[in-house]
């Protein structure tokens, strides 16, 4: 697990299966699903916004979890600092996704690209977070200093993600409650469409493990490069230096005469 | 289709985003794994 999360063989073929859900989710999201009553088509950005908003709590989730397991002493490893950092990232792309897909839907649904609501601004906030986690991971230092407080960070930004999703229930807002679990609604949802926004939440998420493995692996070979560039520029200094290396001095006998 | 714009580009920009992020991941990978010493590849 230290240089790959899956073995190379399942991680292909779970690209090609990822790969074969995201065109069958293209196929029943724009032409077989039924165009919503009131929405119209604009629910169809629907297949795209839930699953993305979901990935993107399940991919802080991991992050959060690897940055517990990494400041536990006892399953302290760098493993979980580098699938908390790919998780990140991956996290910050399906947040931006999230934000975008849902000001596309906004502006034909509520006549707004954008909206100071409860649940717009906290994931906006989320995203912002996020990136300066990102950002906190790149600040050069050594591995054990970076991933500390990386660590910490991570579970400080986490705190915004149940605010995020409780917030339209937290506020009076204008972006709508649960849909599909809120048992007062008693939400009918067409069985081609509620089929779609969950194969659509199982499309995205084998995409997200799909990306987590191969960013996990990019992080290993930076880690892997970024120290032989430092012992090769430690080699170099040396072999420049001017003045030779000092001679070992020999051991002091304790209780020897100066 | 209604509102054909908005959910066209909606689902064109999130299908070129995640192409882009994993070419942008698949190609570091290869030249990170061509500068290994000797070729090594794990």
């Amino acid at each position: 697990m230290d240089q790959r999360l899956l073995r190379p063989g399942v991680a292909r073929a779970l690209g090609w299966i990822a790969l074969a859900a995201l065109a069958v989710l293209v196929i029943f999201g724009l032409f077989v699903a039924p165009p919503d009553r009131i929405q119209s088509d604009a629910q169809r950005l629907m297949y795209l916004h839930v699953p993305v908003a979901w990935v993107a709590y399940l991919a802080f989730g991991i992050t959060a979890l690897g940055s517990v397991l990494w400041l536990l002493p006892r399953t302290r490893s760098p493993v979980w600092d580098r699938l908390a950092g790919s998780s990140a990232e991956i996290g910050v792309i399906f947040t931006a996704l999230t934000l975008v897909d849902g000001s596309l839907w906004g502006r034909p649904v509520w006549g707004v690209w954008w909206a100071w609501d409860a649940r717009l601004v906290t994931t906006a906030v989320l995203f912002f977070l996020y990136l300066g986690y990102l950002a906190l991971r790149r600040i050069p230092s050594s591995p054990e200093a970076r991933a500390k407080r990386c660590a910490i960070a991570a579970l400080v930004a986490f705190v915004d993600v149940p605010i995020v999703h409780f917030s339209v229930n937290l506020w009076r807002t204008l972006h709508q409650q649960g849909t599909v679990f809120n048992d007062q609604l008693d939400a009918h949802i067409h069985g081609v469409m509620a089929f779609t926004l969950w194969f659509g939440v199982f499309a995205f998420t084998l995409v997200y493990v799909y990306l987590l493995d191969k960013r996990y692996r990019l992080l290993v070979l930076d880690e892997d490069r970024e120290e032989r560039e430092v012992q090769q520029a430690i080699a170099e200094r040396l072999a420049a230096s001017p003045v030779p290396p000092a001679p070992p001095t020999p051991p002091v006998e304790v209780g020897a005469p100066r | 289709m209604r509102f054909a714009e908005y959910v066209i580009t909606g689902w064109a920009l999130t299908g070129a985003t995640l192409a882009v992020y994993w070419f942008w991941i698949v190609r570091r990978t290869r030249r990170a794994e061509q500068s290994l010493p000797d070729g090594e590849v794990e």
